[in-house]
């Protein structure tokens, strides 16, 4: 079996985000794996324009698997224009995701910036299913602005299992806003979480991660209870093609979650 | 089929013998039915690999090619990978695998390095059955080379000139003037080495490889020293070394990545037909010093000329931890056919402030 061989999957729902951002449900059959892990990726792709790594913003929900997409290039541009019902093509699951084992073991901080809440989706998702298996959660999500926030219809049932903190860049709309503006490293102070045994989970633009993790660390969480998942180009997604090499990591197989101590100060990197 | 080192054959030595040339060569030449066999041949004045038509064609004594037999056969410079059809649903079918059964002889033993380094990208946590098949059914002859060429230093990172590994490929030749030392390292060679004219190697004739291994040691003019490089390499990635190179010389032409033996990286591209029905899914060689190679929305993490050049030159002198082995094997491709004949030894050595 070639394992750049995709498999052929069914678009059953696709749900509008935002302007430019879709969750896309999709029904994969028999051939796909059934072990996934919050924070690894599917390569998705189709005829003509290729493949692109998408993370998944949920695994197995009946059968099928979402992954929400902004449109930025070629695939995700022919993705965007599919209709319920059209097939497509995706191999995976690839690369490392969240360090889900050590999660629970004291506070719990996921910390979005932008589109980085769809990778943290699925482990709030566990958190809300096994909500006694971890200690206190706090999710920390900056957008933007107000008409960019990610599965706005699942805030109120976040609220009621863990702490959840907003902030957008700006404001463009008059709407009441009862939540912060600026940017996220503002909310870092908001929270009060419990010292050494600290999990960070940490996915957004390179920069914003960057000060992020460096905000963190101030906060006394140590640099190897902090992850973060980093974007690379990929064209195999299984350790071969090397665009996503990252000083000898591969991110597609190494990552792309790594901890912020295995990253921070590489070459070629932001953090 | 005929069991190379990668199937998991025995290491130890399994005969060790002294053959005539010309029976050497009547039996490469006995084997053209059933095989097709690469060698390097003069052309224009450079030896090339490529299949030949009869071992008189052979250039044995040639010092360097501009590419590595094992990249060129095992890796495709391209090669497709899948049709996709849109029609009424979505179909992938995959091409008929390349199942070429080939001897590949004379393959110095830099190159048969730079084998078993691709093996670990092709062979290793998944397994690339395109590359798989094609090694398997590849009978890897190695050569120990007798002489250096200009800008080889296998000598300095213990990849030749003589071949010190003992599998992963299934003869080794040592020139004797008019014999070969054969040393054969799998039994599907030994199978299929049927050559009477033959009498055992003993200790002189290991005593005469030795010497002629010290002869070739001394042709060498080009060294790098390894030690500590990797850490200080990764000490060092503001070195001004990385910034005046790259702006003074390098043009981003990518003949170094093109020409390194060890260079696995490839792009993956669809090119959809004429009548818009099929897509032929294809990879081909691609290079970390194009421009675009690291590109991802919103950011071009290399894309500064400088962190390329740094990109290539740390992968082959630093960055060990990805396999656990150097990614240079010392054969100076990168170098002979850089158009500004940019060094990456040179380098090594100002960030070691020599």
């Amino acid at each position: 079996m070639n394992p750049l061989r995709p498999v052929k999957a069914i678009l059953k729902k696709i749900r509008r985000e935002t302007a430019d951002v879709k969750t896309y449900t999709v029904q994969v059959g028999e051939e796909f794996p059934g072990e996934l892990s919050p924070g690894q990726f599917n390569m998705v792709g189709y005829p003509g324009v290729g493949e692109a790594p998408l993370s998944f913003s949920s695994l197995r929900d009946d059968g099928c698997i979402e992954h929400t997409v902004r449109v930025v290039g070629a695939v995700t541009a022919s993705i965007d224009k599919m209709t319920e019902g059209d097939e497509l093509l995706l191999r995976g699951p690839y690369g490392q995701g969240w360090p889900m084992d050590r999660a629970g073991a004291g506070d719990l901080l996921l910390v979005a910036g932008g589109l980085g809440l769809a990778p943290l989706r699925p482990v709030i998702r566990e958190v809300l299913k096994n909500r006694d298996s971890f200690g206190d959660v706090f999710l920390l999500y900056g957008a933007r602005n107000e008409k960019n926030l990610l599965f706005m219809d699942e805030y109120e049932a976040w609220r009621k299992a863990i702490s959840f903190h907003l902030t957008v860049d700006e404001l463009v709309t008059d709407e009441r806003w009862s939540h912060s503006v600026g940017l996220i490293t503002g909310l870092l102070d908001s929270v009060k979480f419990g010292g050494g045994k600290t999990q960070a989970f940490v996915v957004g633009p390179e920069m914003m991660m960057r000060f992020v993790c460096r905000g963190l660390m101030m906060r006394g969480v140590h640099p190897s209870k902090i992850s973060v998942s980093l974007e690379r180009r990929m064209k195999c997604g299984i350790a071969q093609c090397g665009h996503c090499q990252h000083v000898g990591f591969f991110v597609c197989k190494d990552g792309p979650v790594f901890t912020y101590k295995e990253v921070a100060g590489l070459m070629d990197g932001l953090l | 089929m005929f069991g190379n080192g990668m199937t998991g054959d025995p290491a130890s030595r399994i005969s060790d013998l002294l053959v005539p040339k010309a029976s050497f060569f009547t039996w490469l030449d006995s084997l053209r039915e059933r095989l097709s066999i690469i060698g390097p041949v003069a052309e224009e004045g450079r030896a090339v690999f490529r299949e030949i038509a009869s071992s008189g064609e052979l250039y044995m004594e040639y010092e360097s090619t501009m590419l590595s037999p094992g990249k060129v056969y095992l890796c495709s410079p391209r090669e497709d990978l899948f049709r996709l059809s849109f029609g009424k649903g979505l179909s992938i079918e995959e091409p008929p695998r390349d199942s070429a059964q080939r001897i590949i002889v004379g393959i110095h033993a830099c190159d048969t390095n730079a084998v078993l380094y691709l093996d670990r990208t092709f062979l290793g946590t998944f397994r690339d059955p395109l590359y798989e098949e094609r090694r398997r059914n590849t009978i890897l002859i190695a050569l120990n080379c007798g002489t250096a060429s200009k800008n080889c230093f296998c000598s300095s990172v213990g990849t030749g000139p003589f071949l010190k590994v003992e599998s992963g490929y299934d003869m080794l030749l040592t020139d004797f003037g008019e014999d070969y030392l054969v040393e054969i390292k799998t039994a599907g060679a030994r199978r299929l080495f049927d050559v009477d004219d033959i009498r055992g190697a003993g200790h002189e004739d290991f005593r005469l490889k030795d010497e002629k291994e010290r002869s070739a040691l001394r042709t060498f003019t080009k060294t790098i020293n390894t030690e500590g490089l990797n850490k200080l390499l990764r000490e060092n990635p503001e070195h001004p070394v990385w910034r005046h190179t790259a702006e003074e010389r390098c043009l981003s032409c990518t003949n170094c990545v093109m020409v390194c033996p060890t260079c696995f990286c490839y792009d993956v591209v669809d090119e959809i037909s004429m009548d818009m029905k099929t897509v032929r899914r294809y990879r081909q060689w691609d290079a970390c010093q194009d421009t675009r190679f690291a590109e991802v929305h919103g950011g071009n993490f290399r894309a500064r000329r400088s962190a390329r050049l740094r990109q290539f030159v740390t992968h082959k002198l630093d960055q060990m931890h990805q396999y656990g082995v150097s990614g240079t094997v010392g054969c100076g491709r990168c170098i002979t056919w850089c158009p500004t004949g940019i060094d990456l030894t040179e380098m090594a050595k100002q960030v070691q402030g020599k």
